[in-house]
């Protein structure tokens, strides 16, 4: 029963990915029809270079600086780190419409602090959500939001290395920065590789961000700006039922595929399921 | 891998007494108080903001980090839950029932189902299986048309079933409970259980479920926090505001400081930001004080 | 799947069942709600924002934004034993758009009566989602409106939605900016754009906004110009005109181009708080701004009262001797097909504001023909504009030369694109005669793809 419930919208709205309707014309079955423009609009080609392009940076930049984290919070048992380690995963228990909303207002070039920062200069503050910097501003509130919790996970892994190994290491003359990466690091690398998969399949689908911040852009962030966006504004200010089905699913099998080649290319093939 | 793993979540709340500390170095401690205000940033602006009235926020004198001439914290605060007959609380209230039941339910339904697929062989189990983690692939928003056209089907749209009966889907975490359920619970304990006569059902409830309790919190707490959070569903199938939860109603709010027509005469903008402020707090008052739960569990996410 | 589809079916034609039943032009002193079928206690609408008077009558749902619903919806139901609205924010704008799609997509969950704005109503039509009022009584009502208006919510000969809230659009200024640079009111666009020259010349801040992200604004500018972009009717269902590439738009654009090119205008998006902040802070001199636009801004803390530096004039003409006045927004309420009470929720429909003597809230700017004639409403003194009598001077006048627009059966895809080619003319990335041309062909083959007939003039 559990699995119907969940299967059955899948399956309804695989269906309807399937027919057409023109805003002037009836229903008709058009079979893959949908599959093969969606594979060909460049409206959802170009949604999906920029989240291929955005993981690619992104989800490095955020392992990076988790782990870097979780190193350290790892390494340092001060009053300090048990504080830090609790504010770094705060962002985790906000709501994304919220964070977003959040950085929103601090990008402000008129009255954001960086308005005041450049002020000082006497120069006007560059407008981080115009068509070229929107890519670091957006980068930036997913690794505010994310990072607290991607730490707390490769933390947990740590925190379970059986210590004598950093024993033994350290009688062998490893420094803390050798420990740090030829022991800890391919000890949680499980961690890593699931953190990864997470990041993928979340960024793939990288909607909230870009649906709240796009009031705000002036134009730069387009309805069609991931195509996850771009799915949902077929659907409900478009009103293209069938086509935005068929633009998702296409995106799941995108996802799919993206995952998959990740997980052979980590040698974990198989693991998953 | 996997025995490691089940040493994670074991050993990640006591081992951090049982280290020897080595001394704190100050390039490390720098580095954690960057990240500290790095993350917390957004945070102090909120709290700033939210003492400011309208004039205050777009054209005040303290700057967007520092607090106004005129600070408005209590008028804010007055007319955050007095505004539209108090209907931010309501939306509270139903941020509160609809994380609960959601998160309850939703947990519940992952201890069943990853029990089942972890101890059980039954026909279509790799079909179900590959199903659940297929449907982690879609988007979402594929979904909520379907999940809207049914729910109106059975008359349930427009009522806290419709945001309440969806959370108790958790893909993730019936994958979480499956996960730890195989590794956790040795299949000859079962046995042990059945030879002694115990039927399925008090087998599972003396000898599986206590096992399963360290994810079973983990699952809870990552519900309640997705529902609690959840935007979408309620936006797609709600449309009484006083049956929003506080995410929706501040979206709301949002739309209507913006739309001109919508504002009348009052600061929407100060209410957003303050309400933006009291939403949070439960959840980071939650997290703060049960870390010592979740901590151990969240590694549960490292079985592989 | 086709089950659906037959409901569907059976439920049109009861609805126009109904209406063939039902005596034309519904006299005043009859009970409308008397002639819809018997309500059922479960099909009543519940969890209202409002208190429902007196619970045993028709109750009536509504879906709608406006800051002046919770007056309106509580005197009609003092006034009404039998008919009873339950009132629902179901968000503003698009928000409340997309709901009302999904409703219709799914033949189930729309309100009875439903706030949407004018530019929205053809884009609704096509989906045979709102009932004809005229089968209604609407008629009688035809006299309350203005030509322009009338155009607006009126299709094939049969009357849509009932209006509400007008946009007349205006120049908004800064008295004390003009003090100081002495500028002179413009009255024409050529002297809109000396003003510029001179702010810019003597150091002063930028005389106005030209944004990416208001494309109904910038519709509004090329409607003033005279360009006439979309023919559509419902009679001919499937049939579109497109006109977008003439020359009235490319004058409008090439106009504030030029004066973007020259940093006498900025391009803030007006979606976003900056543009407020730009506002309140005296970083501009003008603001082009439809009549709501003053209770907006009164949210975002502006001053009001003597102290306001705010005044409004009206809009700069192309030609001064036969000047052209649009309209910016404005609301209306319909009633929807889904409606199992269209009787009593065109009573709604027609009547919420259908009075001369609704006390009006922040901005808002009754269509009703006699409320704009009435004088307390024409002498009001409008603090935000430091007490000058808005009304009488500038929204009346505005509102009385209204002329009417043309809208497409699919605004939000228009409205998208529009801004699409504004942030490459704007930016100077494309010509105006570029932008135009590519946006005239972008719609008319989304309109091919829609299955439309499609016309260029």
């Amino acid at each position: 029963m559990f699995l119907v419930f969940l299967v059955a919208p899948l399956v309804y709205a695989f269906w309807l990915s399937l027919f057409s309707k023109g805003l002037a014309t009836g229903t008709t079955f058009s079979g893959i029809g949908n599959y093969v423009k969606a594979f060909t609009d460049t409206e959802f080609l170009g949604g999906l270079l920029f989240v291929v392009v955005f993981s690619v940076v992104l989800i490095p930049l955020q392992m990076l600086v988790s782990l870097a984290a979780a190193l350290v919070l790892d390494a340092v048992t001060t009053k300090l780190a048990r504080f830090s380690r609790l504010m770094i995963f705060v962002p985790y228990a906000i709501p994304a419409v919220i964070g977003a909303l959040m950085w929103g207002f601090l990008y402000s070039p008129g009255f954001g602090p960086l308005a005041q920062l450049f002020g000082l200069f006497h120069a006007s503050a560059p407008n981080l959500l115009g068509s070229h910097e929107v890519f670091g501003a957006l980068l930036n509130v997913v690794t505010w939001q994310w990072s607290g919790y991607y730490m707390i996970i490769i933390y947990a892994a740590l925190q379970g290395i059986d210590s004598s190994l950093y024993e033994a290491a350290r009688i062998d003359g490893a420094g803390p920065w050798q420990i740090a990466l030829r022991i800890k690091v391919p000890l949680v690398a499980s961690a890593l590789v699931l953190i990864l998969v997470f990041a993928l399949i979340g960024t793939l689908q990288f909607f909230t961000e870009p649906q709240v911040l796009a009031p705000s852009s002036n134009g730069a962030i387009t309805p069609s700006f991931t195509p996850n966006m771009y799915a949902y504004n077929l659907a409900f200010a478009n009103s293209q039922i069938n086509y935005a089905s068929a633009i998702s699913f296409a995106l799941g099998l995108v996802v799919f595929i993206g995952v998959y080649i990740f997980l052979f290319a980590t040698r974990k093939k198989g693991r998953i399921v | 891998m996997t025995a490691i793993g089940i040493k994670t979540a074991d050993k990640a709340v006591q081992s951090v007494r049982g280290r020897a500390k080595p001394k704190p170095r100050i390039g490390a401690h720098v580095f954690l108080i960057v990240l500290v205000i790095y993350f917390l940033l957004p945070l102090w602006w909120l709290i700033v903001a939210s003492t400011k009235d309208a004039h205050g926020l777009f054209s005040g004198t303290g700057g967007a980090l520092w607090f106004d001439k005129t600070f408005a914290l209590f008028d804010n605060l007055g007319l955050l839950f007095t505004y539209n007959g108090g209907i931010y609380l309501r939306w509270l209230g139903n941020s509160l029932l609809y994380a609960v039941s959601g998160g309850v339910g939703a947990t519940a339904l992952a201890i069943l189902a990853g029990y089942g697929f972890a101890k059980f062989a039954f026909p279509g189990r790799r079909l179900s299986l590959a199903l659940l983690l297929g449907s982690v692939m879609v988007p979402l928003t594929a979904l909520v048309i379907p999940t809207f056209a049914m729910l109106s089907q059975v008359g349930m749209t427009n009522t806290i079933w419709a945001v309440i009966l969806p959370s108790l889907l958790n893909p993730f975490g019936v994958y979480l409970m499956m996960v730890y359920a195989t590794d956790a619970i040795p299949d000859e304990l079962l046995d042990a259980a059945r030879v002694d006569g115990a039927g399925e059902l008090r087998t599972f409830l003396t000898v599986a479920l206590p096992l399963l309790r360290p994810a079973a919190v983990t699952v809870l707490l990552l519900s309640v926090v997705g529902t609690w959070n959840n935007y979408f569903l309620p936006l797609a199938v709600l449309s009484s505001d006083n049956l929003f939860p506080v995410t929706v109603g501040l979206g709301l709010w949002d739309g209507l400081a913006n739309s001109a027509s919508g504002t009348g005469t009052t600061s929407l903008w100060s209410l957003i930001i303050l309400g933006s402020l009291v939403s949070i707090i439960p959840l980071i008052v939650a997290f703060l004080s049960l870390q010592r739960y979740w901590r151990g569990g969240l590694a549960v996410g490292s079985l592989k | 799947m086709k089950k659906k589809a037959l409901i569907a079916l059976v439920g049109l034609a009861v609805v126009s069942a109904l209406t063939a039943c039902s005596s034309p032009g519904g006299s005043g002193g009859s009970t409308p709600a008397a002639t819809d079928k018997p309500q059922s206690q479960a099909d009543k609408p519940s969890n209202c924002d409002n208190k429902i008077l007196y619970p045993s009558a028709t109750r009536v749902s509504l879906w709608g934004w406006s800051p002046t619903l919770p007056v309106a919806v509580d005197a009609f139901d003092k006034a009404h034993k039998d008919v009873q609205i339950c009132w629902t924010n179901a968000g503003a704008g698009s928000a409340e758009y997309q709901k009302f799609s999904t409703a219709i997509a799914a033949g189930k969950g729309a309100p009875d009566v439903i706030m949407l704005e004018t530019d929205h109503l053809n884009s609704f039509l096509i989906k045979d989602a709102l009932v004809n009022l005229s089968d209604y009584g609407a008629d009688k009502w035809k006299s309350d409106f203005s030509a322009g208006t009338l155009k607006d919510i009126s299709s094939n000969g049969g009357i849509y939605a009932i209006p509400d809230d007008g946009g007349p659009v205006a120049l908004m200024y800064r008295k004390d900016i003009f003090d100081q640079y002495g500028l002179t009111v413009p009255k024409t666009w050529a002297e809109y754009a000396a003003d510029a020259d001179k702010l810019k010349s003597a150091g002063g801040p930028a005389i106005g906004d030209w944004p990416n992200d208001t494309p109904a604004f910038a519709q509004a500018m090329f409607a003033q110009a005279g360009a006439d972009t979309f023919d559509y009717n419902i009679n001919q269902k499937t049939s579109l005109g497109v006109d977008i590439d003439n020359a009235a738009s490319r004058k409008v654009l090439d106009y504030w181009d030029g004066l973007v090119q020259k940093g006498e205008v900025v391009t803030t998006g007006q979606s976003s708080t900056d543009f407020v902040s730009e506002l309140s802070s005296g970083k501009l001199a003008t603001f082009i701004a439809a009549s709501w636009e003053p209770g907006h801004l009164t949210g975002a803390g502006f001053t009001r009262g003597p102290g306001s530096p705010w005044r409004v004039a009206m809009l700069p003409q192309w030609n001064a001797d036969s000047p052209v006045q649009v309209n910016w927004g404005g609301s209306t309420y319909a009633v929807t097909t889904q409606s199992k009470v269209p009787h009593a929720a065109s009573e709604v429909a027609m009547e919420l504001f259908g009075h001369e003597n609704q006390q009006t809230l922040g901005a808002h700017f009754p269509q009703h023909v006699k409320v704009q004639k009435a004088s307390w409403f024409v002498n009001a003194e409008d603090p935000f504009f430091g007490g000058q009598k808005a009304n009488k001077e500038v929204w009346i006048p505005t509102a009385d030369a209204y002329k009417g627009q043309s809208y497409s059966p699919f605004q939000d895809y228009y409205y998208q694109q529009v801004t699409a080619m504004l942030t490459k003319t704007t930016s100077g990335a494309e010509s105006s005669k570029a932008g135009l041309s590519k946006l005239q062909s972008t719609i008319a083959s989304y309109a091919k793809a829609q299955g439309f007939t499609v016309k260029t003039k």
